[in-house]
């Protein structure tokens, strides 16, 4: 609608350019009374016209929209094309075309939000001169791979804005169109361009005697979605290798089989296999008897039983696919064709497939690590498979089977399935800093849910020259900050104070009452009293390491806040601190419990004073789960708490409490950690602990049973020899 | 009149405007594009007749097309199951033999031959092998490689050249393997041939610089973007730039930037390099400068690219949308930075920075390829230590590793075997076997016994299994791994150390939260000792520490492999010889992998104050016995090409450790007794 109003606006400025050039000549001649009335005139004549031209824009559209759901038609009434019979025929596929010399990624460039836009050709019937169809319109699975894409973020409706184009010339099987013929039908596409940024999915492709690997019909630089790609023909990195679609996934319901060994060890299930595979395949049978069984179709069924679900082995008769939940391996063999649906139903069934089919591309392999999921065997090791399958770990098959029902299940189950991953991995192609990584692709769901990948993983000692930022948050209370500012500039590995002034109705001291350290000190200013700012993760902090301490921490000696900065070097992923706390499951409550007694365990530390990485601050403003920033602001408690399930999340490790230091106990405060010890508090922090473990949906924290002390702490070794002597008390 | 003929006028001047307009209208109907004209479902229509299409394939047409038989492979190109003899390598082991090289050879070549046959791969015999290595000449012409006598037309044959062949290749490599630096895409067939990085003429065989990165983090004043030039060097730019550095048109206008010389390397989080062959050196010096490298279409395959995720640490960017690419680079979220560069160094380190690793990578990735199922799992190449120290043999389940717990969010096993070595005297550790088979942790007692008399057969009664392993001579024998270790953890002792149950229960609890780490009770620390010029260490009491003595620590049952199976035999033997060294070599394998520290817990100072352990007898040093030890020490660092040790300043204590509090309420009381 934006786009009609444009234009609209622009008549309207043409006209009184025209009519500015044209007035001069007539106008000044007219008397003052006429000039008016013909201008008024004009004017009338200009406003019918311009709200004419409104009309023809505004209600078609709406009249449009109310349509759009009545209007249905049916696919043997769209329009039909006659092909020439000389018209033109693309050349056959560039085989050395990649990505960045076939495709135009000019045509992405308006794409927003890193995502590829789709266009679909409307659906026409092709005919050749004599009027004979080139092919069946469109297939029950094209039609569903259109509507997938269709309903999908990468569809567009505009094809000057689309980077990738389909046509809806259905080519899935190439059994069943008329080669020659389709690719005269692609090449009069309107925007076909020698097949750049079309994309052709088939499944089925070559035909007899020779079963090419890829489709037969010329398509120039199309990019094609191909099941059963061998080697020769795959263009690394250009074409995308798809699964073939097996019917049966529609049909029948199998319900997942946990991972696990099961009555046949290897199982073919099979019919038309090449005689030499079936008798490799029955010499297997008679060497390992019972643990393999070879199936074949069946030969007396009765009537009205479909042959496709029904396998047998001599009289026995199974049912096909639910007989492959019975097998641990399931052998996928090369037909004709190199891509076999029967893939597909081994996946399913949880099967581990064993695929025996030299140079076959495997199905997204560009993405997805069939290693996990399956054993390739090379044809000529067959008569060994059972052996090589022998020496696989019970561990590593159960993970094998895990992994191939959620295959099926991801990228195998449906056409939409197929189609969507298939754009995947183009965009990812074309959008490559925005890709997903390979865990996304791999990890089964519950993987996903159950590791952690540490942001901080590379083992690295920051150098100790460094030093930290040390975060000083502040209200009111000057003399304490000062005092704390004085101590903690004693500790060598200091090199920057930073003040976060929390008082928006007071102005901080002058500079000339600020003590005179050996480092900058500087004052942030924030805007709202909040504990949220406290973790910010300010500009000034140029060092990875953060010293987080109270404007009332007094009592922590030099040493002792030296030895914590060179505990988090060796630690540099955890939150480094002094006082310990717990977090206790209540079984009575059947809730969690918040602990400060003394433990043999800790699990938390207070941030009171902590050191840990500067990350944790970016972390803590802008990734922190659900609400509970904003409720930890509202509350005015528990962002030490916020802190540790946030570390603890995200690295999957417990926090290292440092030396015996109890609780911060200071002079002027009544009680530390937090306001008081009392019961109000003690039941506060448990909420809070309850609070964060739902909203993290589990509960992160991890306890362990250590402390990190100096080397020699209260060994019988002379203090001055001690590189920590003043390691303070409780 | 003339009133009337301008009134005549100017209608018919509207009458013509509005005939125009009109006229126009529809026209500009059209030019806008695709508006959803009336009864079109934007989208693909939803057939009325849908449900009666017919399957793309008729039922019981997918199993019943026709068979055929098996196809040869075509002439000309190659994939591994056409070209390459797996039958050969029996057992699915890799034996590599290396042509030797004719007439007098360089120094380099020389040493990339001798590091190939300290690789475990190798074999002396051609007919045991079923590779065979041919190494690109790296000599001025003249002394080109002449045809192979088993040449075979190339068939199981790596051609390795590191450095570009000065002289063109005298035969056909037909069914031979190309090991090269940075092929172009358009000749590299994927999973057969091999692509190794671009490598500098001086890169060290062994030890290696480390990665550049000092912290996670990029520094907040750093460039955003550094741009490898033609001639070498780098320049780096501001973050505000736009798409000058793909043109250089730029040069004034846009903010501080900075030309380094030639060798430096960059310091900025992006590196742009081009996608020219040419500029691949560049990527290696990125990769090492932990400046996130940004490959603009490149026409070479990256290093390795069959087992590692260069998504990882590198991003491969469409040079033809240089807009985009820089708009992504600069909105690119923090953690997605931390990680890249984190795994630039991580690979830097564990295949590129030393000559060694690339051949020692590539006769893994070959081994992996023989070994099918068995072969490296993908997390294994991808993340530290990387596959080199990561051995499949071992398992390949990431889980049975130390390294994996927290990706996989898995935990060691909770129980460890004790595996006790018995020397020289001969006698029976009473004390020691009861301390350890009261933990509850202990799951099995294994006797090392290594005396020249028979085994005692006189062993107390313990509530765990108590197995005797007759046989062990040598010392580093007690770092087998003897398929009786059925736990995750090892606690190795010496018969005779001296441990509580206590202290045997907390230092497991310890080692449960830092699976891949060494903890012990006694320490050593490392120096630099600069009147002798060489490495040192002492075992006196320190405030630092380095080294961990096995004679009483925990650690994780896939050292013994790695010990067994993957140090240079030379050093093992050294181990042999001088007993202090396998302490040493221990300490010096785990710190190698982990790079850091070991963990030290308290231990009662009852006796043997950090005494070398397996030399017989003796609470301390024995001044004679200094020279040897040092000199392992520095022997090791040769062999290693670098020193691992790091040292660390703190000892895990429990939580309540001799605080004044009652002992009562403390878990690990006996700890403290004096």
């Amino acid at each position: 609608m934006l786009e009609c109003e444009g234009e609209t606006v622009c008549v309207i400025m043409c006209a009184s350019v025209k009519y500015n050039i044209r007035g001069p000549a007539l106008i000044p001649r007219m008397k003052t009374k006429h000039r008016i009335y013909y201008v008024t005139l004009f004017s009338i004549v200009l406003l019918g016209l311009i709200a004419t031209g409104m009309f023809q824009f505004w209600p078609h559209s709406i009249e449009s929209s109310s349509d759009w759901s009545v209007e249905k038609r049916s696919v043997r009434d769209v329009p039909v094309v006659r092909l020439p019979a000389d018209s033109a025929v693309p050349e056959r596929g560039d085989l050395s075309c990649r990505m960045h010399t076939c495709f135009d990624v000019y045509r992405c460039g308006f794409n927003p939000k890193n995502k590829i836009k789709v266009y679909i050709y409307s659906l026409k019937k092709y005919v050749d001169d004599a009027g004979v169809p080139v092919s069946s319109t469109i297939s029950r699975e094209y039609n569903e791979l259109l509507t997938a894409i269709s309903d999908s973020d990468y569809y567009t409706d505009d094809i000057t804005r689309a980077c990738l184009f389909v046509p809806s010339i259905d080519v899935l099987n190439q059994n069943s169109l008329r080669v020659k013929e389709t690719a005269q039908a692609l090449a009069q596409l309107s925007r076909w361009d020698r097949g750049t940024n079309h994309l052709l999915f088939n499944m089925l492709p070559g035909g007899p005697p020779d079963y090419n690997t890829a489709l037969d019909v010329p398509r120039d630089r199309a990019l094609l979605a191909g099941g059963g790609f061998s080697t020769w023909t795959y263009r690394q990195g250009y074409d995308v290798s798809i699964p073939v679609y097996s019917p049966l996934s529609a049909e029948v319901d199998l319900p997942e089989k946990g991972p696990g060994p099961r009555r046949f060890f290897l199982l073919s299930s099979q019919v038309a296999l090449h005689p030499e595979y079936r008798e490799e395949l029955d010499a297997l049978q008679a060497r390992h008897g019972e643990a393999v069984l070879v199936l074949d179709k069946c030969t007396n069924l009765s009537e009205g039983v479909p042959a496709a679900r029904k396998r047998c082995h001599k009289h026995q008769v199974f049912d096909y696919p639910q007989v492959l939940q019975e097998a641990t391996f399931c052998v996928v063999l090369r037909g004709a064709r190199l891509g076999q649906a029967v893939l597909s139903d081994v996946l399913r069934a949880g099967c581990v497939p064993v695929i025996i089919a030299d140079s076959y591309v495997l199905p997204f392999s560009e993405v997805l690590d069939w290693k996990r999921a399956s054993v390739v065997v090379p044809e000529e090791k067959m008569s060994d498979v059972y052996s090589i399958l022998q020496s696989l770990p019970r561990r590593q098959i159960e993970e094998m089977q895990r992994q191939a029902r959620w295959f099926w299940e991801a990228y195998f189950q449906s056409i939409k399935a197929i189609a969507l991953a298939t754009l995947q991995i183009i965009n990812d192609r074309i959008y490559p800093y925005a890709a997903i990584s390979y865990e996304e692709w791999n990890d089964p769901p519950s993987v996903k849910w159950g590791s952690v990948s540490n942001p901080l993983f590379l083992p690295l000692i920051p150098p100790q020259s460094q030093g930290f930022t040390a975060i000083v948050l502040t209200y009111d209370r000057v003399e304490s900050l000062f005092r704390v500012i004085t101590e903690v500039s004693k500790v060598p590995s200091l090199s920057k104070l930073l003040v976060v002034w929390n008082n928006q109705n007071k102005n901080p001291p002058e500079d000339s009452l600020w003590p005179k350290i050996r480092v900058p000190l500087k004052v942030v200013r924030t805007a709202e009293n909040k504990l949220s700012n406290r973790f910010f993760p300010y500009d000034e902090i140029e060092t990875e390491a953060v010293l987080a301490i109270d404007d009332d921490i007094i009592m922590l000696t030099s040493d002792e806040l030296q030895f914590g900065y060179e505990v988090w070097r060796e630690f540099p992923d955890r939150l480094v601190g002094y006082p310990g706390r717990l977090h206790l499951w209540d079984h009575e409550m059947s809730k969690w419990k918040y602990e400060s007694e003394w433990t043999n365990e800790v699990s938390m530390v207070l941030t009171g004073a902590a050191f840990y990485h500067k990350y944790f601050n970016y972390l803590y403003t802008y990734k922190m789960p659900g609400d509970i920033k904003n409720w930890v602001d509202a509350h005015m408690n528990c962002e030490d708490i916020a802190m540790n399930f946030l570390v603890a999340n995200v690295t999957g490790k417990a926090v290292i409490k440092v030396t015996p230091r109890k609780k911060f106990k200071c002079p002027e405060c009544t009680a530390i950690d937090g306001l008081s010890l009392d019961q109000t508090h003690m039941v506060e922090r448990s909420e809070c602990i309850n609070k964060f473990a739902s909203v993290f949906g589990t509960m992160p924290l991890k306890v362990v049973e250590h402390r990190a002390d100096p080397v020699l702490y209260k060994d019988d070794f002379p203090e001055k020899l001690k590189s920590f002597p003043n390691i303070g008390s409780l | 009149m003339q009133s009337w003929r301008r009134k005549s006028l100017w209608l018919a001047l509207s009458a013509s405007w509005l005939l125009i307009l009109l006229g126009v209208l529809p026209l500009l109907r059209l030019a806008v594009p695709s508006r959803p004209r009336a009864g079109t479902l934007p989208g693909w229509p939803r057939w009325l007749d849908a449900e009666l299409l017919q399957s793309f394939t008729q039922p019981g047409e997918l199993p019943e097309d026709g068979p055929q038989a098996p196809r040869a492979p075509r002439g000309g190109n190659c994939n591994w199951e056409a070209c390459f003899d797996a039958s050969k390598c029996r057992g699915g082991d890799l034996k590599v033999f290396v042509y030797p090289a004719a007439g007098p050879i360089s120094e380099t070549r020389r040493r990339i031959l001798a590091s190939i046959e300290g690789s475990r791969y190798h074999t002396f015999s051609a007919a045991e092998a079923c590779l065979l290595l041919l190494l690109n000449p790296d000599t001025p012409a003249g002394q080109c490689a002449l045809m192979p006598p088993q040449w075979d037309g190339g068939r199981n044959h790596l051609v390795l050249g590191l450095h570009p062949a000065p002289c063109p290749q005298p035969f056909h490599l037909g069914q031979a393997m190309v090991a090269q630096a940075s092929p172009t895409v358009d000749t590299f067939r994927t999973g057969f041939d091999v692509a190794l990085p671009l490598l500098p003429e001086a890169h060290p065989l062994r030890g290696g610089a480390p990665g550049q990165l000092r912290q996670h983090s990029p520094h907040p004043g750093v460039a955003l973007l550094a741009l490898a030039e033609e001639r070498g060097g780098w320049h780096t730019a501001g973050t505000n730039s736009s798409a000058c550095p793909w043109d250089g048109s730029c040069e004034q206008d846009h903010g501080p930037k900075q030309t380094h010389p030639g060798a430096a390397l960059p310091n900025a989080t992006f590196c742009l390099i081009p996608g020219r062959r040419s500029d691949a050196l560049h990527f290696l010096q990125a990769l090492q400068a932990g400046c996130i490298p940004v490959l603009l279409s490149p026409r070479w395959e990256l290093p390795f690219s069959e087992v590692i995720d260069w998504t990882k640490a590198a991003i491969v960017a469409d040079e033809r949308l240089p807009l985009q690419v820089l708009a992504a680079l600069q909105e690119m979220p923090l953690t997605r930075v931390l990680a890249l560069r984190q795994q630039t160094q991580f690979l830097w380190d564990a295949y590129f920075s030393t000559v060694e690793k690339v051949i020692h990578a590539t006769l893994e990735i070959i081994q992996d390829r023989i070994s099918g199922a068995s072969a490296h799992p993908s997390l294994l190449w991808n993340s530290p230590p990387g596959a080199l120290l990561a051995l499949p043999t071992f398992s390949t389940s990431p889980s049975d590793f130390p390294f994996y717990h927290v990706q996989q969010g898995s935990r060691p096993l909770g129980k460890f075997s004790a595996l006790i070595w018995v020397g020289a005297p001969g006698q029976p550790p009473v004390k020691l076997i009861q301390a350890v088979a009261g933990s509850q942790h202990c799951a099995q007692i294994l006797v090392l016994w290594s005396s020249e008399k028979p085994p005692s057969p006189r062993w107390p009664k313990t509530a765990v299994p108590l197995t005797i392993i007759d046989g062990p001579r040598k010392v580093s024998d007690r770092f087998f791994p003897y398929s009786a270790i059925n736990t995750d953890a090892i606690l190795s002792l010496d018969a005779h150390s001296s441990l509580s149950t206590s202290e045997v229960d907390f230092a497991f609890m310890v080692w449960q939260s830092f699976p891949e780490r060494m903890v012990g009770f006694l320490t050593w620390n490392h120096f630099w000792d600069e009147a002798r010029d060489g490495w040192g260490y002492t075992a006196e009491r320190a405030n630092e520490f380095s080294v961990v003595l096995t004679s009483a620590a925990f650690y994780h049952r896939y050292y013994h492999t790695l010990f067994t199976h993957s140090l240079p035999k030379a050093l093992r033997t050294l181990a042999d010889e001088v007993p202090t060294c396998a302490d040493v070599l221990m300490n010096f394998l785990v710190a190698a992998v982990t790079k850091l520290p070991p963990i030290k817990v308290p231990h009662g100072t009852r006796q043997q104050e950090a005494s070398p352990p397996l030399a017989p007898g003796g609470p301390a040093f024995k001044q004679e016995q200094r020279p040897a030890a040092q000199d392992c020490i520095n022997q090791m660092v040769a062999g290693f090409g670098h020193m691992p040790l790091v040292s660390s300043r703190l000892r895990l204590d429990p939580v309540l450790f001799k605080d004044p509090v009652s002992v009562l309420r403390k878990k690990y009381r006996s700890l403290e007794k004096p």
